[in-house]
């Protein structure tokens, strides 16, 4: 039994911040789920698509003088306007092809954002706001950044609005469709393309944000969406592939995970090493891989 | 069939272009240092003030009479991407195809490592490594070849806990990153610590790269100890490790080394949080104006910070091999080590940062020099190494000053 | 032609080579049995490191002093990889073929950390140094053109003997399992003893390639394992090269690796001014070169179809 003190330091040191990770593979996972689900690739510069939004919302910070947080809707029509760009000239040619030929198209694709973000930012780390920023302490003892509510605040109101467009809007339910049955909805007429550019856009959308939250709780730098990329993978298959709802609460599971296995949960010292913190999303997926393949969430659901 | 003869065309091209680019270079008159450095990699974010330092050197021995006799001295990069394999591809390039003079580098220990006996050593020339801090080259079979102008991790750690008993800080909790730079620094201090009678309440090594530390910084402030000694990068885990530690009330006073002593921890954290604040960082000796010589230097070309990593020895190394290979009065390999061998060492007169026309003129008189640099009196041992003295840093009026030397 | 140039153009092609024989490798698992790699990374290290621990001479900071005779440790690394291979093969190869790519990132990952902290083995993030190489007591550049020889006669053979392989009664059933596993099955083959040869065997020449590597480099540490330069780079170089062949395998090691290390020459040809950000126009270069092979050059006409992972449907079907 945890005395109250124990459980404000396990709210504020453990579960918090786990919800934070969580939130951010979550937003990352959607959009590799999508595009799994709807392209049939393993989008491996998803992760520096999320720096890119990063970096976006920066400029616009600097430019305008906003606050980071309303610079995120800037930030996410610029990061998906580049992601449907780099689908026409760097995706769209293999539609036909094998796709492991888009994944390694992507590869190169990684390489390339990176290294323009490198060219016009640099390389020096940055922050959105300098200093140290006061918690709010409630009860005495627990530690709030503020940011930090505003970053689940927000990450539900999107998976809120994401679910609602994939059960009830038109453009959501053709791309249920081509997920799940794409010989069917090419022969009733879905557009394919259209269903493929919407996918981008809210990939890419999405990725933004999970950059920016990256950006706020630790530093914005050129590394720091790749860094995320083998977790993301992770969280979207712990959800099932191609089910991007399912992908929302791998990210947020794992997220969980990762920071409370470290918690005194038996005795005086972590149950995981902090070490291998890292390693505990991938044993996590192998485990579940081998165990339960199609996922936590059965197969194709939104 | 057409398909792939088109690519293997285009791989016939690019060899034969590589080839024939090769030997175009060997027909300049320039003297050519190379620069082995991890641009791209997981220190990226040191390089670009590291580039200027070694500009600023070229710079000034150019501006007061070129080389040799009037050449002009000229760097060429080669970035290792903060892989040994492509570190081992990048020394060939500078060392085999473009043939040059001495290089500077690399940065990480494994880079500096696979380069030296991959290429460095076979070949024949000198590399002077500004930052590789591995007790592992101290030994390495080198046939004198590798230097270095940073003093070994053995060295900092054991001055680091003299620092803290001193000042009467008995028990810490100790972070460090795992890098081998951290990794080893962390391991003399601890033992040097224990040894004085220092208490390490808690000892976490945590990874690079994250978001989140507090459950680190949980276990660390158990037990109460009076500082957090963070051994780390700033940009990599250090300045988010502070940050956190600052919101959860977990620490207010930090002790870090070289890696922690960069701007970026002041322009992101503030100077206000920094107040008890303390470092330790390789430095020239007391008493020198070396050190002041080159901060004006630098600040005067680059209208920046002198703040930041490694910059110190980025220009002393390629300050010194310049000198070097003035000394040796020519390209020659073997000579410019022999030369190195001798400015680098003490009894000559005292030459500083940016002091070119001074040294030029006194090698002309054929008096021997001794170069005494801004991170390092620059006095090679038999294995190549230095000692150094280790500055004491704190923050004041929003930048880094040194208030004293600690000596073991 | 000075020794210079010919020393940098024997480094170049000895590292064509070693990436050829890891591509190779990958080749094995990808075009004999679709088998979807994605963790070269682990069998690659557990090569390179198996063989570094025990040919180095005693040293407090990582497991050693066996000083065994250099192939040897090559073997060893080997075998161990193979071992590995096995093992994940057991495992993983019952998953579809995306999901046993995941798995298999998971997995190397996971081992490249156990590698990173067990420091006592491996000495942890600064590396094992000092491994000894083939033919480094000879002058230059006799010992490196040696090394290349070697490196290019185990490419040669490992061709020769693969391309025996497809042709064989063995190859035959794999094939016939790639292109259709529940007939091979219901004929009485057992498809996943036949994939997990041929993953072990992959494994093989993977472990195989990261001690070469370890004794070429003269040193190992969690930076030369990182998944970019090992996993990345040799699919990258199998597809660009013609997905699924090994010629495709050998030739896209020299065109990918030219790729790599020419685009430096270029840019280093930039003004001074450019110096600091010349790294990243050229990992750009890197990046955009890499489109432009795959965009103009993707095979289409070579008689060897690349094998289609079993997948249900999809709306990118090749034609």
């Amino acid at each position: 039994m945890m005395d109250s003190s124990a459980l404000l330091d396990f709210i504020g040191l453990y579960l918090i911040p786990g919800l934070i990770t969580g939130c951010i593979y979550a937003l990352g996972a959607i959009g590799v789920s999508l595009l799994f689900g709807i392209l049939r690739f393993a989008h491996f510069a998803h992760g520096d698509v999320m720096t890119l939004g990063g970096y976006l919302a920066l400029t616009f910070v600097w430019w305008l003088g906003w606050p980071v947080l309303a610079a995120i809707p800037l930030a996410m029509i610029g990061t998906a306007l580049v992601a449907v760009g780099l689908d026409r000239a760097f995706y769209r040619p293999f539609r036909r092809r094998p796709t492991i030929i888009s994944v390694i198209a992507s590869f190169g694709v990684m390489l390339m954002i990176r290294s323009a973000i490198q060219l016009i930012w640099g390389v020096e780390p940055m922050q959105y706001k300098a200093g140290i920023e006061r918690p709010i302490i409630l009860f005495g003892q627990l530690r709030l950044q503020e940011r930090h509510i505003w970053m689940i605040a927000i990450t539900a109101l999107l998976v809120l609005a994401l679910h609602l467009m994939l059960s009830r809007s038109r453009i959501g339910r053709a791309m249920r469709a081509v997920s799940d049955e794409p010989d069917l909805a090419r022969v009733t007429g879905i557009s394919t393309e259209r269903v493929i550019l919407v996918t981008w856009l809210v990939g890419g959308a999405l990725a933004a944000v999970a950059g920016v939250f990256l950006g706020m709780d630790s530093k914005i730098d050129s590394y720091m969406g790749w860094d995320m990329l083998l977790p993301i993978f992770a969280a979207a298959i712990l959800g099932g592939i191609g089910s991007p709802m399912g992908a929302a609460a791998g990210g947020l599971v794992l997220g969980l995970i990762e920071e409370l296995s470290t918690y005194n949960w038996i005795g005086e010292n972590p149950l995981v090493p902090p070490d291998y913190k890292l390693g505990l999303a991938f044993a996590i997926m192998v485990i579940l891989l081998i165990w339960r393949p199609t996922g936590l969430l059965r197969g194709r659901q939104f | 069939m057409l398909r792939s003869l088109g690519k293997f065309f285009l791989a016939g091209a690019a060899a034969a272009a590589i080839a024939a680019a090769v030997p175009a270079q060997a027909a300049d008159d320039d003297v050519k240092i190379g620069l082995l450095f991890d641009v791209t990699g997981p220190v990226a974010n040191f390089v670009p003030p590291m580039l200027d330092a070694a500009k600023l050197a070229v710079d000034q021995v150019n501006a007061q009479g070129g080389i040799l006799g009037g050449k002009k001295l000229v760097t060429v990069v080669a970035d290792t991407q903060g892989s040994p394999q492509v570190a081992v591809d990048a020394a060939n390039k500078l060392v085999n195809a473009e043939k040059v003079a001495a290089v500077i580098g690399a940065l990480l220990s494994g880079t500096t490592l696979a380069s030296a006996q991959s290429v460095i050593v076979p070949a024949g020339v000198v590399q002077i490594s500004p930052t590789a801090t591995t007790p592992v080259l101290s030994n390495l079979k080198d046939d004198d070849w590798v230097f270095r102008v940073v003093p070994s991790d053995s060295y900092q750690g054991p001055v680091l806990a003299k620092m803290l008993m001193d000042k009467g800080i008995t028990s810490v909790a100790l972070t460090y990153a795992n890098n081998d730079y951290a990794v080893g620094i962390a391991e003399t201090f601890r033992e040097a610590y224990k040894k004085l009678g220092g208490t390490i309440t808690a000892d976490i090594r945590h990874e690079e790269k994250k978001s989140s530390y507090r459950t680190e910084l949980a276990q660390l402030a158990k037990g109460k100890p009076q500082a957090l000694v963070l051994i780390a990068f700033a940009g990599e885990s250090g300045v988010t490790i502070v940050k956190e530690a600052l919101e959860g009330a977990f620490f207010t006073t930090f002790i870090g080394t070289d890696g922690l002593r960069d701007k970026l921890l002041i322009d992101q954290i503030g100077a206000d949080n920094l107040k008890t604040a303390m470092f330790t960082s390789p430095s020239a000796p007391p008493g020198t104006p070396s050190l002041e010589a080159f901060e004006k230097a630098y600040t005067a070309a680059y209208q920046t910070t002198k703040d930041k990593l490694f910059i110190q020895q980025v220009y002393d190394a390629t300050f010194i091999a310049a000198l070097a290979i003035q000394k040796a009065g020519s390209t020659d390999r073997k000579a410019i080590r022999d030369a190195l061998r001798d400015v680098g060492s003490p009894g000559g007169e005292v030459v500083g940062p940016g002091d070119w026309t001074k040294a030029m003129h006194l090698i002309a008189a054929g008096k021997k020099i001794t170069y005494v640099g801004a991170a390092c009196p620059c006095q090679f041992d038999k294995n190549g190494d230095v000692a150094g003295a280790i500055g004491e840093f704190v923050i004041e009026e929003g930048s880094y000053k040194q208030v004293g030397v600690v000596t073991p | 032609m000075d020794t210079g140039t010919l020393l940098y153009l024997i480094s170049l092609a000895t590292m064509i080579c070693l990436y050829a024989i890891l591509t190779l490798g990958l080749n094995l698992q990808w075009g004999f049995a679709g088998l979807f790699n994605a963790g070269i990374a682990g069998f690659f290290a557990v090569g390179a490191y198996t063989t570094s621990i025990l040919t180095t001479p005693e040293s407090p900071d990582h497991l050693g002093g066996f000083s065994l005779p250099i192939p040897l440790g090559i073997l060893a690394g080997v075998l161990l990889s193979a071992v590995l291979g096995y093992a994940v093969a057991r495992i993983c190869l019952r998953l579809k073929s995306d999901y046993l790519a995941i798995a298999t990132i998971g997995i190397a990952e996971i081992l490249r950390l156990v590698l990173k902290n067990e420091s006592w083995m491996t000495n942890g993030s600064r590396g094992i140094a000092e491994i000894p190489r083939p033919f480094e007591g000879m002058a230059q550049p006799w010992g490196e053109l040696c090394f290349l020889l070697v490196t290019a006669a185990v490419v040669v053979l490992l061709y020769a003997t693969i391309e025996r392989a497809w042709h064989s009664p063995w190859g035959r059933t794999l094939r016939a399992i790639r292109e259709n596993d529940e007939a091979a099955e219901a004929a009485g083959k057992d498809v996943i003893a036949y994939r997990a040869q041929v993953f072990t065997l992959g494994s093989a020449v993977m472990g195989l390639a990261g001690g070469l590597m370890a004794h070429y480099l003269k040193f190992i540490g969690p930076d030369a394992t990182e998944p970019i330069l090992t996993t990345f780079l040799a699919w990258v170089m199998l597809i660009a090269g013609g997905s699924g062949n090994n010629r495709g395998a050998v030739l896209g090691a020299a065109l990918i690796w030219l790729i790599w290390s020419g685009t430096e020459l270029l840019t280093q040809r930039l003004p001074p001014d450019w110096q600091t950000r010349s790294s990243y126009i050229r990992v750009f270069l890197i990046g955009l070169l890499l489109q432009i092979v795959l965009q103009r050059f993707s095979q289409g006409l070579l008689p060897e179809r690349p094998p289609q992972p079993k997948r249900s449907e999809s709306p990118s079907k090749p034609v």
